[in-house]
């Protein structure tokens, strides 16, 4: 999977050039992702495959809102094992986006020069 | 304004849609992170258009539907559903379940707007229609009440009609027949009814005017032959009431062939007795007769208040039907309330 850089002139097409409303969702992104992270925690250690398959699918609407797509496929991929009650690996798979999170939010605080 | 419910338990994404609504103009966007409180909001206000979100906890967007078109009144209000395009299945439920689009996620402002824009055009002709349906009524409403003032006018003036030729004033016509919408009321007759009685009875005598004046305004008491043709009033007065589609009419109509019937079963043009003279007869009986007998009249002196009730009185169950008399006696304050406020003073002409 590819480093994440930020894909400003996609997102932005998609925001109607709305620079306003994508440091907004920049700004909210930065606020969400350590709830969202420890979403994905909490529901993996209850074992909650319901839970879990929900708190997926929001970071992978995250992640395509943010368009990065090689994220989006990686949770996209872990939805429909989840959905198949399949939880092996899960644990593996919830580490990476995770990661995958952090790094975004990283080059977002770069983004707004924080 | 265009009041825009929009559900969805990611903060994110309720920022982004609320902003893109308010970016459209002309829209209040209301939120609820919670679909259950959403339903709470909806049973209280009606939003102009739902944005729902799929995959939500508790209650998911499906079933979010289904609980939001099973209220009152909500079925035909626009409803967006987002869903990631990888969820077909869903869709396909979505639309059987009562959805009218969807919106793709990650959003996209330029299909976001053009499909907001549809559902809320939508819901502009929506209220556009039910508006011009409410006005449509209300116009029925009012034509039909116009109809139905000049029916009464109508009735009212073929009644003065009858009393140009007849010495029995326009107040008689109004006392006998509150009279006889006071004994309606007391006999337990419905509101409708007693209205009814009251706008036909003023037609009870319009058979009068078959009638020569000979016989008609004879001061003196008429001889045998003369009261025979005078007892025709009754049918004269049915053949020109009878078989109309209006309702007071028809009423007017049984009421000008029964009201001189008698409860024995010795009144005229029939001589039908007891229960088988029709209610509106037997009551405007009584009311009539009071009022002749505490009238003037060219040819005799009005009777005392006493005399006339005595005289009610002594003809329970001969000439009247004894409920109605009853029910007559159990009004009588208001006999007395209308007895003056329908004097017999000069009526002006139409």
């Amino acid at each position: 999977m590819l480093a994440y850089s930020l894909n400003r002139p996609v997102i932005l097409e998609r925001l109607g050039d709305d620079e306003e409303i994508l440091a907004m969702m920049i700004d909210m992104y930065l606020q969400d992702v350590d709830n969202n992270c420890s979403a994905l925690d909490s529901a993996l250690a209850a074992e909650d495959a319901s839970g879990l398959l929900r708190e997926v699918h929001t970071v992978k609407g995250l992640l395509a809102t943010f368009a990065d797509e090689d994220g989006a496929a990686m949770a996209f991929a872990l939805e429909s094992r989840l959905k198949e009650g399949d939880m092996r690996d899960a644990e593996a798979a919830i580490a990476e986006l995770q990661a995958r999170m952090s790094e975004i939010a990283v080059v977002l605080q770069g983004e707004i020069g924080g | 304004m265009h009041s825009v419910l929009i559900i969805d338990d990611s903060e994110i994404n309720l920022t982004l849609i609320k902003a893109l609504v308010q970016k459209l103009g002309g829209c209040d966007p209301v939120l609820f992170a919670d679909p259950l409180r959403a339903l709470e909001w909806c049973k209280d206000n009606v939003p102009d258009l739902v944005i729902v979100d799929y995959m939500m906890p508790v209650m998911d967007g499906l079933q979010f539907i289904t609980a939001f078109r099973a209220l009152h009144g909500r079925n035909e209000i626009p409803l967006l559903m987002v869903t990631a395009s990888d969820q077909k299945d869903v869709r396909y439920d979505a639309l059987i379940g009562g959805a009218n689009d969807f919106l793709n996620k990650p959003i996209d402002r330029a299909e976001f707007s053009a499909r907001t824009r549809n559902m809320l055009s939508l819901r502009t002709a929506q209220k556009h229609l039910a508006n011009r349906a409410v006005h449509l009524e209300a116009e029925v409403a009012a034509r039909t009440a116009d109809i139905r003032d000049r029916e009464k006018e109508l009735i009212f003036r073929i009644s003065r009609a009858a009393e140009f030729r007849d010495p029995e004033t326009g107040a008689h016509i109004q006392r006998m027949a509150h009279y006889s919408q006071i004994i309606a009321r007391n006999l337990g007759l419905d509101e409708r009814q007693q209205r009814l009685i009251l706008e036909a009875a003023p037609m009870h005598d319009v058979g009068k005017i078959g009638i020569p004046d000979g016989i008609l305004l004879k001061a003196g008491k008429l001889t045998t032959d003369e009261f025979e043709i005078m007892k025709k009033h009754a049918r004269l007065g049915y053949e020109l009431l009878a078989g109309s589609r209006s309702e007071i009419i028809s009423a007017g109509a049984e009421i000008a062939l029964t009201h001189h019937e008698k409860y024995d079963g010795t009144g005229y043009p029939n001589q039908v007795a007891g229960s088988a003279i029709p209610i509106f007869g037997r009551i405007v009986s009584v009311a009539d007769v009071f009022d002749a007998l505490t009238s003037e009249r060219p040819y005799k002196k009005a009777w005392s208040l006493e005399d006339a009730v005595a005289f009610l009185e002594d003809g329970r169950g001969k000439r009247f039907d004894p409920l109605c008399v009853d029910a007559f006696l159990a009004g009588w304050d208001e006999v007395v309330e209308k007895r003056q406020r329908f004097q017999d003073v000069v009526v002006p002409l139409l």
